[in-house]
């Protein structure tokens, strides 16, 4: 199936540029295009529109960086900054209107609790997205691998 | 209002001190908690009712404990023991520790036996 | 009771957050809603705060317990500053304290329930929607039958009742009127009244009694 958009959801958690590498190989394979989302979740005592300043520009410094990562990988990449109460909606509703055809995430290796968790999230993509989802998980970090469960 | 291990105790106490005591619980199984004497005096009711509240002789009573584990329920009995009954003495638990603030502030004479235990506990830990 | 109501509020565009304490109900209205719920206990500080209840203007306890929507909204006007609390009131016994206590708005579930069955029963003509908190008034509907006296008149020509004020009419089509004594009452039309307890038998009786 030929992919033309490819959506990108980042999140500052360290795994944005592998993300963004990965969505760049298919898309120059497929001749795509890119787009990097980032949200900004707002906690319910403030206003939706709410000006974060902190947060936005935390995110509009990821951006920025992934357009230059595009550069580099030679694909064009799209950033667009979101502001959402909860970041999973926020993703399937944004793939929904760009007409996305396919969404490329990566996440850490999380535990909660002692054990390992997908977070509420990537479960909520996974299981609401209406196009093909491609979810890449990081390598075990070391301490991991050892069996600590204070990773 | 309240008879479990806390009510029932507080409850002895006040007996064996010689004061008149009226024990309201929903529960007759937990009344059995009590001594015979004081099982006479019990009711088994619903202390958020007024209706039953007075039948416990609330009018005339010159306290109030709010024992229950349910902190709702307590405040809500306590207020009502305090602003339709006027009693002079009111006392609710209340465990929650965000609760317990917002009532004392709000002037209402409340125990948490989460903060208290919590409290003995880490004392014994550091001793 | 609080799902529905959300549901209304959200019609009339104002946001809307709801905290249910069960899992599996705040998953039906996610699913149905989207993200504008939380599980958790109401009655609980920190669970407000993450609700965002600083920023409303309006709270409302709908639980069936009373003792959990006094607390919920005793939390909500003290330590959150909300400007107007409205609690349900499952035993209507209770509705003196809670006013008492500072909710500002209390909704007898009895009297909702009462008034629901009243408008299902064609032969109860009067209606109580709701009573006026601080006076002995009361906002009624009463629904004029085909055989009354005044199907056909006009409003200035009916003894209405002194402890009575028609608020407005609204009439068999739809249309709402404003009462004057030029106004022809029809039937069918639906006379909505201020009056008192020991009035309203007397305003029933004039706009309802028979020819």
């Amino acid at each position: 199936m030929p992919v033309e958009k490819i959506l990108v959801p980042v999140h500052d958690n360290g795994c944005d540029d592998e993300a963004l590498r990965l969505a760049g190989e298919i898309a120059r394979v497929n001749k795509a295009t890119v787009h990097a989302l980032y949200v900004i979740e707002v906690k319910r005592d403030l206003p939706l529109d709410a000006e974060i300043a902190q947060e936005t520009s935390k995110a509009e410094k990821v951006l920025h960086h992934l357009e230059q990562l595009g550069k580099e990988l030679k694909c064009s990449v799209e950033a667009t900054l979101l502001q959402a109460r909860d970041v999973g909606p926020a993703v399937v509703q944004e793939a929904v209107e760009r007409g996305s055809e396919l969404i490329v995430m990566q996440m850490p290796y999380k535990k909660r609790f002692g054990s390992f968790t997908l977070g509420d999230t990537i479960p909520y993509i996974l299981k609401n997205a209406p196009c093909q989802v491609i979810l890449c998980r990081d390598a075990m970090t070391p301490d991991i691998k050892n069996g600590s469960t204070h990773a | 209002m309240g008879c479990g291990r806390v009510g029932s105790t507080i409850a002895t106490a006040l007996w064996k001190e010689g004061h008149q005591v009226v024990v309201l619980d929903a529960n007759p199984e937990s009344l059995r908690r009590l001594p015979t004497e004081l099982q006479k005096e019990a009711i088994v009711g619903d202390g958020t009712l007024e209706e039953h509240l007075r039948n416990g002789g609330i009018e005339n009573t010159d306290a109030f404990v709010a024992v229950s584990t349910g902190d709702t329920a307590n405040i809500l009995a306590g207020q009502m023991a305090k602003h339709v009954f006027q009693v002079p003495k009111v006392v609710c638990r209340i465990d929650d520790t965000a609760r317990y603030e917002i009532y004392t502030e709000l002037g209402l004479t409340a125990v948490s036996s989460t903060q208290m235990v919590s409290d003995l506990i880490s004392q014994a830990v550091y001793s | 009771m609080g799902y529905h109501l959300a549901k209304a509020l959200l019609k009339s565009e104002h946001e809307v957050f709801i905290i249910e304490r069960s899992s599996l109900k705040s998953e039906t209205i996610r699913e149905e809603l989207g993200s504008l719920v939380i599980v958790g206990d109401g009655c609980e500080e920190a669970v407000l705060k993450e609700a965002g209840t600083s920023r409303a203007d309006v709270f409302i306890a709908a639980t069936g317990a009373d003792e959990d929507n006094l607390v919920a909204c005793q939390i909500a006007k003290h330590r959150f500053q909300v400007p107007r609390t409205i609690s349900i009131i499952n035993n209507p016994n209770n509705e003196k304290l809670f006013v008492e206590l500072g909710i500002d708005v209390c909704v007898s579930s009895t009297d909702i329930i009462l008034s629901h069955i009243e408008e299902e029963l064609p032969a109860h003509s009067l209606i109580h929607f709701m009573a006026i908190r601080g006076s002995n008034r009361e906002v009624v509907g009463i629904r004029i039958p085909p055989d009354a006296a005044v199907v056909g008149r006009v409003l200035g020509d009916v003894p209405i009742p002194e402890d009575s004020l028609i608020s407005f009419i609204l009439k068999k089509d739809g249309t709402l009127m404003v009462p004057d004594s030029e106004a022809v009452l029809g039937s069918g039309d639906e006379v909505v009244a201020i009056t008192t307890a020991d009035g309203e038998e007397a305003l029933r009786e004039a706009l309802t009694g028979a020819a």
